[in-house]
């Protein structure tokens, strides 16, 4: 969902050079049009404000100009090119996201997801690895949280008011989905990579590698959730403390990843 | 080297997976004082069994049994997305 309030940003790693669109992650250019250039060397403006301007600028029509916005800042914006920032609380955003998918529910779709691009940090394993955290921590709460809620419903109908199931499934699920794309990054050193999520989808973007090293980079992020996730059942079944057991379950459910329902185990595989 | 890799892989994740399900299920049954035994027909999964004092755990060979299976169905998978995604010299889209 893209309002007219929100702003845009060239994502990290891309940059506006004498009419081209660079990409320092992929290692490509792309030419723009002259009104591309002028949507995008008006960024950190509303959109609303680049679609008058633009309209003022070519004589279009409101209609016209906004449409041929909005598909142009779609179109980057799934590249993984452009970010757009929404403006205003993001309480106030949730309510405009949930007035606009009972809007569309009649036609049985949902708002189009942004997609947001965030840097890696790849130059030492450490800083890859802070560095992906920090991109996808609020993921990783939001995760950890919902799961949290979700796991405490049949606690609370079987009349259990222990939180331990639900912590643990919650922190096991949150942690898992950082961890996996941190350790991603952390076989990337030295390669250009940005973080990339677009609604339930999180993924690495990266600058092309051999073919082996890709291999080991898509086996990284479940393998190591996986061991990670298996040491903590084996912790817990020598200090019988089935709470340690069970916060490794999600973890080691990131093994699923590694055959051919994922698309880290396709990578895998060659396919 | 493909396909020996698509096993490996599957084994791996059904394995893990299994092996961590049924050691919380084991460690819960253990925690609260009783017994479990669970199967695959004739091959044992795990079991949860007190001796004198002390409460055993045993994993069985279903474990393994439910690993090869996760390779095999992996490998299988992998067979018909190479086979589907391979391009047919005399046919165009």
């Amino acid at each position: 969902m893209i309002s007219a309030t929100d702003t845009l940003s060239l994502a990290p790693g891309v940059a506006l050079e004498r009419g081209r669109l660079a990409d320092e992650v992929r290692g490509g250019s792309w030419p723009l049009n002259p009104s591309g250039v002028f949507v995008l060397t008006r960024t950190g403006e509303p959109v609303g404000r680049i679609v008058r301007e633009l309209a003022d600028a070519y004589s279009l029509s409101d209609t016209a100009a906004r449409a041929d916005v909005l598909r142009f800042i779609w179109h980057l914006n799934a590249l993984t090119l452009v970010n757009v920032d929404g403006a205003g609380p993001p309480l106030r955003r949730f309510v405009d996201w949930i007035s606009l998918s009972a809007r569309l529910a009649p036609a049985g779709a949902i708002p189009a997801a942004v997609t947001r691009r965030r840097s890696i940090d790849t130059r030492s394993v450490g800083r890859a690895v802070g560095s992906s955290l920090a991109a996808i921590w609020a993921r990783m709460a939001l995760i950890a949280v919902a799961t949290m809620a979700v796991a405490a419903q049949p606690s609370a109908l079987a009349g259990t008011s222990s939180l331990v199931v639900p912590l643990g499934l919650g922190l096991g699920t949150g942690l898992g989905v950082g961890f996996h794309e941190a350790a991603h990054a952390a076989l990337l050193r030295g390669v250009p990579s940005a973080l990339v999520t677009r609604g339930r989808r999180t993924y690495v973007l990266h600058a092309r590698v051999t073919p082996s090293r890709r291999s080991l980079v898509a086996l990284a992020g479940p393998l190591a959730v996986t061991g990670l996730g298996v040491g903590l059942v084996v912790a817990g079944s020598i200090v019988v403390a089935p709470a340690i057991a069970i916060a490794g379950c999600p973890l080691v459910a990131h093994a699923l990843a590694l055959t051919v329902a994922g698309g880290d185990g396709r990578v895998a595989c060659g396919l | 080297m493909r396909s020996l890799k698509a096993f490996l892989l599957g084994a791996t994740a059904v394995g893990a997976l299994a092996y961590a399900l049924l050691a919380t299920l084991a460690l819960s049954a253990q925690r609260g004082g009783r017994t479990l035994d669970l199967a695959l027909g004739p091959l044992q999964l795990v079991a949860v069994a007190e001796e004198g004092t002390a409460v055993v755990t045993t994993f069985g060979p279903g474990l393994v049994a439910l690993a090869v299976v996760g390779g095999l169905a992996n490998l299988v998978a992998a067979s018909v997305l190479r086979h589907r995604s391979g391009g047919r010299p005399d046919r165009v889209d």
